[in-house]
């Protein structure tokens, strides 16, 4: 019965089973609709209008608000900051955290407290490490200058130092997430591995470029894909730490959509940044998954 | 305006579930009550008992000074009203947040107070989105001219009043009288004086502390209005007749410039550019500078019994970039208007009124650092007794000039705040960051009109 006759009524069940499981999956494909897709298709909508509700006006207006940022100095600083901030802080939070992962396997007692320490700045909210590093950098009183031998460097209100400055607290705040999942893969390399290898007279240089480097590459793709999907939408570090000064220097695309929708109180244009900032975000990500799949890592 | 949303979605939800034959009639019902239960209770206030007491929200910034005079003063207001009862609410902390507040409140339509202070240059912005309501039937412009002509002028839009005058403010040059005594020097006219007075008192003192001039260079709203009265000081302006911002780009960029020299020349410390109100009034109150630009709320705090400067501060007009053109310090300050959907429009007005009149303005420059927008008060003789610098400041206050009365104003300013500070850090050069200001307002202004 199971397999021999394709009669009329197995199609019939085999028609309902696909109806019923359409109906199952119907309120999570609506809400995903609801929440991602009609948001999504709505701001690239205001991104065609121009519309500013507490001024009343609201109209049609094509690509002008794209054709306006297209020729924008402000807008391409703020794709340079984005590019810079996302590139520098993820190259440093990986080899921070592998280095980290590292030096924590090796370490023979106190591992664990370690780890939980290093969890502990992942686990802050960003605006208490941002207010946290607002102090570290200040002039006059923060611990940042001491350390450097009592030096005036002005952190924040520096152009050539904000954007630095920024990177390294993001570092400081994100370098445990890579250095766990570093570290969870490293406990799973059987150290008979590292013994042959030892035994055929390889060092430690080339036990890490051969054995440990090639095994923990995957797990290391996912947590760049995430630290650099998270880096290229980064709002609340700097807009708490320097609200995007000094002169601009370290406004992002988020940021900059932030002052366009609620300072300007400019939607369409807001939006137009919105939409930038979900090409840019959806391409890198599409990349990263193509990257992946080569790997065998993604359906 | 979120309740239909949200019930349409509700009711979607609920149908979809039903129809997957997942849930019980009961169920649904439940969900249903609860989600209305929830809509009411986001958007509907609380029940107002008729006859009542009628209870009034106050929204206002926290008043600088040693002792905060609202709560007194609402206590005499409710008083002598016995009808109303008064709720003040804090506003956040910084200008930025208390306008976002107020503005998402009042879009939304239920802005859940009637009475607001306002930062002055947002009252026409206010007005011509329609959120405040039109004072003009109920105040006699005999009560508005006891106040400073350019208080009233920042709350007047199109015409009519739509706030009224509460908090007075103006742009001053602080200086050592001390000091400048001391090498036989009259508070400086024009730049070229102030400089030459500060290159010759700091090689007189030999104190390497000892800085020049201090002013407010940070990429905020104070940036502005130092850029507007450099502006002013050479003769032009920021907002032209036809609307046109930096109607004369040329003198614009001479401005920045000059900003520009004053910290290259050492005149300025180079911190200047990430500084505010409290970072140089520090320094000065200190006693490590010669001249600093702010408002009248530091002469108290320079004239207290523990100040390194007690004594030795004057109150001068801002120096003029040449002789003959008047260099007018910026007015700014607070007022008082009512939310346009009231439900007790007679008593807020009554509120508003009782607030900005002589007695709770007197009120609040005896106990506070703020200072009145009545120019009677400034010769008021007890007053005065308080603060000696009254008449002082009541001078300079007449001579002082209100930012461009415009609905775009803070659109204006956001907008120029990162492009005069890159222009003052060298990030750009001073021509370029004139256009870039000038070619994003053109865009964003262009089919605004008054």
């Amino acid at each position: 019965m199971r397999s021999g006759r394709p009669g009329a009524g197995v199609t019939r069940r085999r028609r309902r089973a696909r109806v019923q499981g359409l109906v199952l999956l119907a309120p999570a494909l609506v809400t995903l609709g609801a929440l991602t897709l009609y948001p999504t298709v709505w701001v690239v909508w205001l991104s065609l209008q121009r519309r500013i509700p507490i001024f009343g006006v609201n109209h049609f207006e094509g690509l002008g608000n794209y054709a306006f940022l297209a020729a924008d100095p402000r807008f391409w600083k703020a794709v340079e900051v984005t590019v810079l901030f996302t590139v520098a802080s993820v190259a440093l939070e990986v080899v921070g955290g592998v280095a980290a992962a590292l030096a924590l396997r090796g370490q023979r007692w106190g591992s664990r407290v370690a780890l939980s320490l290093l969890l502990l700045a992942w686990a802050l909210p960003s605006v208490v490490t941002a207010k946290l590093f607002e102090w570290l950098y200040n002039p006059a009183a923060g611990l940042v200058n001491y350390a450097l031998g009592g030096v005036a460097l002005n952190w924040l209100g520096d152009p050539r130092l904000a954007l630095p400055g920024l990177i390294l607290a993001d570092v400081w705040r994100t370098l445990p997430f890579v250095t766990v999942l570093c570290f969870a893969r490293l406990l799973a390399i059987p150290a008979e591995i590292y013994e042959a290898a030892q035994l055929d007279g390889a060092g430690p240089v080339a036990s890490f470029t051969r054995i440990t480097l090639p095994l923990i590459r995957r797990i290391l793709l996912i947590a760049v894909l995430f630290r650099t999907l998270d880096a290229l939408r980064s709002f609340d570090l700097m807009f708490v730490l320097t609200g995007g000064g000094p002169a601009g220097t370290t406004e992002t695309l988020t940021v900059y959509a932030y002052r366009s929708l609620f300072q300007a109180v400019q939607l369409g244009l807001g939006s137009a940044v919105g939409v930038v900032v979900f090409a840019l975000v959806m391409a890198v990500a599409w990349a990263y998954l193509r990257a992946l799949r080569r790997e065998g890592l993604a359906a | 305006m979120i309740a239909p949303k949200e019930k349409t979605r509700a009711r979607k939800a609920v149908k979809l579930r039903c129809s997957a034959g997942r849930m019980s009639a009961l169920g649904a019902a439940v969900l249903l009550v609860n989600l209305s239960l929830l809509v009411l209770s986001g958007c509907g206030g609380p029940p107002e008992s008729r006859g009542g007491p009628v209870t009034l929200v106050l929204k206002h910034a926290k008043i600088l000074g040693p002792v905060d005079p609202i709560p007194r003063l609402l206590a005499e207001f409710e008083a002598e009203h016995p009808g109303i009862r008064i709720k003040a609410e804090v506003l956040p902390w910084s200008s930025d947040e208390q306008r976002q507040f107020l503005v998402i409140n009042l879009e939304g339509g239920r802005p859940g107070f009637d009475v607001m202070m306002l930062d002055c240059i947002w009252v026409p912005e206010f007005a011509r989105a329609g959120w405040i309501l039109d004072l003009t039937p109920s105040v006699p412009s005999a009560e508005l001219s006891a106040h400073f002509p350019s208080a009233v002028e920042a709350g007047t839009y199109r015409g009519r009043t739509w706030a009224l005058p509460w908090i007075m403010n103006v742009g001053l040059l602080y200086y050592r009288s001390d000091l400048l005594a001391r090498y036989g020097f009259q508070p400086p006219a024009t730049y070229p004086e102030m400089l030459e007075q500060i290159r010759v008192i700091r090689s007189g003192e030999g104190n390497p502390k000892l800085e020049g001039y201090l002013w407010q260079g940070k990429q905020y709203e104070g940036l502005v209005v130092n850029v507007l009265e450099g502006l002013w000081a050479d003769g032009t302006t920021l907002v032209g007749e036809d609307g046109r911002v930096f109607p004369d780009p040329e003198r614009a960029q001479h401005v920045l410039r000059l900003l520009r020299m004053l910290i290259d020349s050492g005149a300025s410390p180079a911190w200047v550019t990430a500084a505010d109100e409290e970072s140089t009034r520090r320094p000065f109150g200190n006693g490590e500078a010669v001249f600093l630009r702010s408002w009248p709320y530091a002469v108290d705090l320079f004239e207290r019994p523990d100040s390194p400067v007690r004594g030795k501060v004057g109150l001068a007009p801002l120096p003029r970039h040449e002789a003959g053109v008047p260099a007018p310090g910026s007015t700014g300050g607070a007022h008082l208007a009512v939310t346009r959907h009231t439900r007790h429009p007679a008593e807020a007005i009554e509120l508003a009124r009782f607030l900005s009149s002589t007695r709770a303005q007197r009120a609040m420059t005896a106990s506070g650092a703020t200072k009145p927008t009545r120019m009677a008060l400034y010769a008021d003789p007890e007053l005065v007794r308080g603060s000696p610098n009254l008449p002082r400041i009541h001078d300079l206050t007449l001579g002082g000039r209100s930012r461009p009365v415009t609905p775009y104003y803070v659109m204006i300013s956001t907008t120029l705040q990162p492009e005069l500070s890159a222009a003052l850090v060298k990030v750009k050069t001073p021509a370029q960051s004139v256009a870039d200001a000038r070619r994003r307002l053109e865009f964003l202004l262009r089919d605004l009109h008054e």
